[in-house]
């Protein structure tokens, strides 16, 4: 299953500037492993010490949340995932 | 008929007349409340070149529509006046309590005109406003003033008050409720400038909806989708302390005076550096969220310190500017602005310009009373709050903000003043966040994040469309979507940092509590959102601003950021006029930054065609 996803500002630095990329799963929680496969730097900007998504990282599929599902949710083929941080500014 | 009347108080403290008024229907309609109220009067009863410090400038004091109900995240206030610092339009955000008292007082907002002979504050209950002599609080602290004041009039009082820094007319000086500030555009050295030390309320909850029982239904519907947000458990359980190490790692943490996109050890200020001094948290009436969160510090130089924030402008103002990694002098700094009532933001960028200035020998040990203005030093920081509030010493030239300085002081300092308009740039680096960075440039009061936040660029929104953060002129329309996006959650004053709730509920909530139907059509809300921005733009062009005044600081312009290994290493501002050309012509505005009669006519502001016209013969030069 192809799914794409749109790299925030924050990572982009880890993805040598690259803005979308292509990733395999079924769901949030392994497409964002296969990510962060790819580019191991983003992976403590996505997930904790166990494994869990970090608590200021909220997920979208196809411009919906994931919240709560997060990591479980499915994906299909084509969808979109983007990652926004939560982050308040000020 | 809608069957509620909205209204407002007119205060004059040269003559000591008090009167209510009533909102015409069709200003209601056309501005629904809260910031589209604060500019329509503001600009209607103005008197063009007026002395922002002198007795006819007028201070309008501007609740929501939602102020004081039950919904979420929606009573917070503003103030509008014209500014003393930039010579621009005031328009200034505060929270806590005071908003709602407002309401509860039976008031929209609350118009201060004239000066008192004597300090004086404002005491206002449901039925009576007495002009009251305030000597004996002049001279008190923000904190002391309120207790003064709870003391005096019961423990359902909440006041706005000045410190020492408005008092003696720091340019930048902020009007303080509880440990809340209007603090931009030097609101407090307005109320200075009156005599005015406070206005204080007494009041219960009372408050006339178009629509209880609707309402009651919408407010279920926002608790119930604010809490399913995740966001808004983030934002309660951090505030805005998160988000130096997120702006550090995007390189846009602005870090020695604006030189650096961040701090070498910015490890030190994360938010859970400042979790180890929190002891505990504060919200604005009627949220659930309670973002301001307490800290203090128990031991060292600073030991005692205690302060409700800082949040992420402060926690920046009072560490990026002079390079300090000391979470304790920081928050011993927020502590100090909140009590004697200046701004943070300008507060720490002009110390970190007078760190420049003596980095470059424009400033001596002479000029500084003795303190060494050396990066890092953090104890000159603190030793300065004091002063600037105070003015005393170099603390009397600092109060003028870095726009006067750089003129008093000369010899090329002005290339070190990191303002736009005179309002001193706050926490986000404009070469690496640029669509922020030209939100600064054109904003109606200069250097405000706030005015156009630009969460595409920050946090990496998606909403309307997705955007590079170093591009320039292709950003025009994102510039001007945050612009009047902003507007529309204010004539609301909704809190910009608790939306999860918003595209469902807010239209809704505004038509249940004032019967306005026209908010329910498609695309109102965005109607008047620009509708305010331009008659804001239509002030400043009054007051002499156009084109040549919307422009970043020098640095912006013609030096690289260094990230220090963040991203954005080399970014400027490469093409500024170019930038300005699309957003004005995108705006409807002339190349010389002027709204065009059919911009004018196309919002309903025809009536103002007439002023404007005899500043379309300007070229900008
Ligand atoms: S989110 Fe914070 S600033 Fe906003 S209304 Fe709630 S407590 Fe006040």
């Amino acid at each position: 299953m192809s799914v794409r996803i749109e790299i925030p500002p924050l990572l982009r630095h880890h993805t040598n500037g690259v803005i979308t990329a292509e990733v395999k799963g079924s769901t949030v929680g392994e497409c964002l492993n296969s990510f962060a496969k790819q580019y191991p730097g983003t992976r403590k900007r996505l997930f904790d010490k166990n494994g869990k998504l970090l608590r200021y990282v909220e997920i979208y599929v196809n411009g919906e949340t994931s919240y709560p599902k997060e990591l479980a949710r499915q994906v299909n083929d084509g969808d979109e995932i983007s990652i926004v941080y939560l982050i308040s500014g000020g | 008929m809608k069957g509620i009347t909205r209204k407002f108080l007119r205060v004059n403290l040269s003559n000591g007349k008090i009167g209510e008024e009533a909102i015409p229907e069709q200003v209601e309609t056309d501005f629904i409340g809260g910031r589209g109220f604060g500019i329509h009067y503001l600009y209607r009863e103005l008197v063009p070149k007026s002395d922002p410090l002198g007795e006819h400038n007028k201070l309008i004091f501007v609740a929501g529509p939602l102020a004081g109900t039950t919904a979420q995240a929606v009573s917070r206030w503003m103030v509008y006046t014209k500014s003393p610092l930039t010579g621009a339009l005031a328009r200034s955000v505060s929270g806590a309590d005071f908003g709602a008292w407002i309401k509860f007082a039976g008031y929209e907002f609350i118009l201060v005109e004239g000066k008192a002979e004597r300090p004086a504050y404002i005491h206002l209950t449901r039925d009576t406003c007495r002009i009251e002599p305030a000597d004996e609080l002049w001279g008190k602290d923000t904190a002391a003033t309120q207790e003064w004041l709870t003391r005096r009039h019961g423990l359902n009082t909440r006041a706005a008050c000045i410190g020492p820094g408005g008092e003696n007319l720091v340019k930048y000086a902020a009007i303080v409720t509880h440990r809340r500030t209007a603090s931009r555009c030097g609101v407090g050295a307005v109320m200075g400038s009156k005599n005015l030390k406070a206005i204080a309320i007494n009041a219960e909850r009372n408050l006339q909806l178009y629509d209880p029982e609707g309402f009651k239904k919408l407010v279920k519907q926002q608790i119930q989708t604010m809490m399913a947000n995740k966001a808004f458990q983030y934002h309660r359980e951090m505030g805005t302390t998160g988000n130096p190490e997120n702006t550090s790692e995007l390189g846009i943490f602005p870090t020695k005076n604006f030189r650096y996109g961040r701090l070498d050890d910015y490890e030190k200020i994360t938010g859970d550096e400042y979790l180890k001094h929190r002891i505990g948290q504060f919200g604005c009436y009627s949220c659930a969220a309670r973002c301001g969160k307490i800290h203090h510090v128990t031991k060292g130089l600073y030991a005692g310190a205690q302060s409700e924030g800082p949040e992420y402008e402060s926690i920046w103002a009072f560490s990026g500017p002079i390079e300090n990694s000391s979470l304790e002098a920081t928050i011993a700094a927020d502590q100090l602005c909140d009590d004697l009532g200046i701004d943070t933001i300008s507060t720490g960028n002009t110390i970190g310009f007078a760190y420049e200035l003596y980095e470059k020998g424009l400033l001596t040990k002479k000029d500084t009373d003795g303190l060494e203005l050396k990066y890092g030093n953090h104890k000159a920081m603190v030793e300065l709050v004091k002063k600037i509030a105070r003015r005393e010493g170099i603390g009397d030239l600092l109060a003028e903000g870095t726009m006067r300085v750089a003129e008093k002081i000369g010899k090329g300092a002005e290339a070190f003043a990191i303002n736009a308009k005179g309002l001193e740039l706050p926490a986000y680096e404009p070469r690496g966040s640029k669509s922020l960075g030209f939100n600064y440039a054109t904003s109606n009061i200069g250097g405000s994040h706030s005015y156009g936040y630009a969460t595409q660029e920050v946090l990496g929104a998606s909403f309307p469309r997705r955007v590079d953060r170093f591009a320039e002129e292709e950003n025009a329309d994102i510039v001007i979507f945050n612009q009047n996006n902003v507007a529309v959650g204010e004539v609301g004053i909704a809190c910009a940092f608790s939306r999860g709730w918003f595209p469902q509920v807010y239209d809704k909530l505004l038509i249940a509590a004032t019967g306005i139907d026209k908010i329910a059509e498609r695309g109102y809300l965005m109607h008047v959102g620009e509708k305010i921005v331009n008659l804001e733009r239509a002030f400043i062009v009054r007051e002499g601003f156009g084109r040549k005044q919307d422009t970043l600081p020098q640095r912006m312009l013609t030096e690289p950021l260094h990230t220090r290994g963040s991203p954005g290493e080399g970014q400027m501002i490469r093409n500024l006029d170019k930038f300005l050309d699309r957003y004005y012509e995108l705006r409807g505005w002339t190349p010389e930054g002027i709204p065009s009669s059919e911009k004018l006519e196309e919002l309903g502001l025809g009536y103002m065609t007439k002023d404007m016209a005899q500043y379309h013969h300007i070229k900008a030069t």
